[in-house]
């Protein structure tokens, strides 16, 4: 069975359950493995991806939700192989020990600078409170959130 | 190191290679997994042949490629490989420069390039992986795809050990996408064309299972020092205070549960795995699948962020029977609840702490039972206890007669490694224990530390640390600072911690200061990011952490029952001082920071409310008590 979805700018056809999660379709049918399983319940954010613009946990999603939406990975946000400002500003501060919650970090972010180009700090704790870091980075990751914000200094 | 035999000399080609188009090739048996060992070889690589760093790839843990190494733990990586990458790399620039080949063996007094002509080492470098992680196109094991490769999920037992019985699978077989259900002794597990699919199949497998009484484990006691006289000592003094302290046991709990990738068949076989032993775990596999060990190519990949727990290579080993059995590749991913569920833990500790004071406020006498578990893969041996289950447990001061003793005590909860091993809980005790006893002596807590301290580089970071943290300053209502100190394998690591505590007793960790000398620093905002996630860590250890289990069993095994730090929960700040001794050695840097700052939390607590919270985690609970 196939089913059209639209991920980063194109029109991409999948052959799989309808009933499969957005992130299994992302990960094990179009190879686009920088969006990350992490518990597949909706509590860790590594999954995230852009939908229509927010920031959603791609495990909680089936394909045949997903194919309504305008879907943006991590891999797609850094256009013609420019980093984005979030993809910068987080390289430029070494806001990251691993990496896992990397990508899930910068989809929070990104759509949160999208609604709020100059969050303070409460409102980054808030926007980003669901990507979980075990790492511990949270405190360079706020910096380089910010650092977005302020145009890369 | 002792116990593992004489190395061989090093030849240079083992280490560096050098490409046709001049790009150079570092080998190296450690692997990277978050702690930045990567870019830390290649600066020093680069500088020590003279060439931009962008020359220098490095590869890591493929043991087809890289001479034999026993693994990566203990903070210790860069500390051991170094000094042996630098020397080839050394020799290489000497042949080199001699146009001849770029082979033999590493002369042990090959001349080093002075500090002075160093352009990465000491300077903060960018990380290697930075640009491909925030692409989202670093590839982590789990995101690893081979040709023709299928997806596994494991039928589990209900307690760890069972015995697989007669297995019915006949439900499973007819379930979407199943392509095989494959038992190999224990394991029984199901193959499908998708991951979802295996796990639902996996689920409809029905398994008699037989279970084992747990066996009954024996008691360990382990005198580690011992300067008599302690008892006496101890009854006949005028001041004296005893306590106890207490840590549950605590998860890993690496954002990417463990995953793995085999290829295995008949006369051969490919491995990617998380491993921080990629030879050990050829070894492992080799024997469980049957094959020579050098049929068995492991190549380790990067894993999600593991701070010690993959010194085991579980999933890896049940990729590579399943992938036997099913002959085909397999990826392996397990479940969240799995993870927190079969990984081994940090295990639960308590520590009997007791002392005696002299008139002048001094120390003297000491007595301390430490009460844990195997801290390590190396499970019971008493030759390795001291230096796990033990770590740290004798303090870094003087403390006239003392006796340590290690109590190891079994429990059926699987353990293994956890960054820093038992120096967390032991500095946890011994360090707010010191805070007690300057309250008891009525002295500064920092002037009583450096009373007791008899290490210049020690006094060096409490010094420091106290400075950058305004130590002495008043806080507002309702906040208190703390402080703990330690030297942790050689590595000098002092810590402030500046806390809140509301009306319902929650703790909030304001601000943290560290200051830490690890010898001879290669990138210091690599030590700096280290250390401040090993203070981000252990406060969520400190504060929210504990693994729940009956007779072994977990019982809370999701982020809903076993909650970590978040974005809400950081400091506004963690600032870290790096203050290398740069004539000393390089020593660890990834599990020092984690080591002092529950005892410099408890110790602000106690500042700020009065509460002495001896009992992991501080739960409002237990600081409103
Ligand atoms: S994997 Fe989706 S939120 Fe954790
Ligand atoms: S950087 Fe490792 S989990 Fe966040």
């Amino acid at each position: 069975m196939k089913t059209r979805l639209r991920v980063n700018g194109e029109e991409r056809e999948v052959d799989a359950p309808r009933g499969a999660t957005l992130l299994s379709v992302l990960r094990d049918d179009l190879g686009l493995t920088g969006t990350r399983f992490g518990c597949g319940a909706g509590q860790c954010g590594a999954c995230y991806v852009l939908a229509d613009g927010r920031a959603v946990a791609s495990c909680l999603l089936t394909l045949d939700q997903a194919q309504a939406m305008e879907i943006t990975t991590i891999e797609g946000l850094a256009a013609k192989g420019t980093l984005s400002p979030v993809q910068e500003a987080f390289a430029a501060e070494d806001a990251m020990q691993c990496g896992y919650c990397t990508g899930g970090m910068i989809v929070s972010a990104t759509a949160l600078l999208a609604r709020d180009p100059h969050p303070s700090d409460q409102a980054i704790r808030d926007a980003l409170a669901g990507n979980l870091c075990r790492c511990g980075v949270y405190v360079r990751a706020i910096r380089a959130v910010k650092r977005a914000a302020e145009g890369g200094r | 190191m002792s116990g593992w035999g004489e190395r061989a000399p090093e030849r240079v080609e083992e280490r560096i290679r050098v490409q046709p188009d001049g790009t150079i090739t570092a080998l190296s048996g450690k692997v990277e997994f978050g702690q930045g060992i990567r870019t830390a070889f290649a600066q020093l690589v680069a500088d020590e042949m003279g060439v931009p760093i962008e020359r220098v790839r490095v590869v890591l843990g493929d043991t087809a490629q890289v001479p034999w190494d026993i693994g990566t733990f203990g903070s210790r990586s860069v500390a051991q490989e170094a000094p042996a990458l630098r020397r080839a790399a050394a020799y290489a620039r000497e042949l080199i420069a001699k146009g001849k080949a770029v082979e033999g063996v590493v002369p042990d007094d090959v001349p080093l390039r002075p500090r002075s002509e160093w352009r990465y080492v000491g300077t903060p470098t960018r990380r290697l992986e930075a640009g491909d992680i925030v692409r989202g196109s670093a590839a982590y094991v789990a995101d690893l795809r081979v040709a023709n490769m299928a997806h596994a999920a494991v039928v589990r037992p209900p307690v760890r050990g069972a015995k697989a019985g007669r297995v019915d699978d006949r439900a499973a077989r007819a379930m979407r996408g199943v392509l095989a259900i494959v038992r190999d002794g224990d394991l029984v597990a199901v193959v499908a064309e998708r991951e979802d699919q295996a796990r639902a199949a996996a689920d409809a497998v029905e398994v008699e299972w037989a279970t084992t009484a747990p066996r009954t484990m024996e008691r360990l006691v382990i005198p580690m020092r011992d300067d008599g006289g302690v008892d006496e000592a101890l009854a006949a003094a005028a001041r004296t205070l005893s306590a106890s302290f207490s840590l549950p046991p605590i998860s890993n709990a690496p954002i990417g549960p463990s995953a793995a990738v085999a290829d295995v068949g008949d006369d051969s076989a490919t491995i990617f795995a998380g491993t921080q032993r990629p030879f050990g775990l050829r070894e492992q596999i080799a024997r469980a699948v049957g094959l020579e060990e050098t049929r068995v190519r492991v190549i380790a990949a990067m894993p999600s962020g593991t701070y010690g727990r993959n010194s085991t290579g579980d999933a890896a080993v049940e990729a590579a029977l399943i992938s036997k059995r099913a002959g085909r590749p397999i990826h392996l991913q397990w479940s969240r609840a799995e993870e927190f569920a079969l990984a081994p833990a940090r295990p639960e500790a308590y520590m009997e702490v007791a002392a005696a004071l002299d008139a002048a406020g001094r120390i003297t006498a000491w007595r301390y039972d430490e009460h844990t578990n195997a801290h390590s893969g190396a499970g019971l041996d008493p030759r390795v206890l001291p230096m796990t289950s033990g770590r740290n447990a004798i303090p870094h001061y003087r403390l006239g007669r003392a006796r340590v003793t290690l109590h190891v005590e079994p429990t059926p909860l699987r353990t293994a490694s956890f960054r820093s091993l038992a120096a967390a809980e032991n500095i946890f005790a011994i360090e707010s224990f010191m805070d007690e006893l300057a309250h008891l002596a009525t002295r500064e807590p920092l002037a009583f530390r450096l009373a007791h301290v008899e290490d210049e580089r020690l006094r060096r970071v409490y010094e420091r640390v106290a400075a950058n943290a305004a130590w002495g300053r008043r806080v507002g209502e309702g906040r208190g600072l703390g402080i703990a100190g330690t030297i942790y394998h050689g590595t000098y690591v002092a810590e402030v911690a500046e806390v809140e505590v509301d009306a319902s007793g929650r703790v909030r960790l304001v601000r943290a200061w560290a200051a830490i000398d690890p010898g001879l620093t290669l990138n210091p905002d690599g030590v700096r990011n280290q250390t401040e996630g090993g203070i981000q860590q252990s406060a969520s250890w400190t504060l929210y952490e504990a693994l729940r289990h009956r007779d072994g069993r977990v019982v809370n095994a999701g982020w809903d029952t076993y909650p970590i730090a978040t974005f809400r929960d950081a400091p506004e700040a963690i600032e870290v001082d790096v203050m290398g001794d740069a004539s000393q050695p390089s020593t660890g840097v990834g599990e020092p920071g984690a080591v002092c700052i529950s005892a410099a939390i408890g110790n602000a607590v106690f500042a700020a409310r009065g509460v002495r919270v001896r009992d992991l985690p501080m739960t409002p609970e237990r600081v409103r008590a």
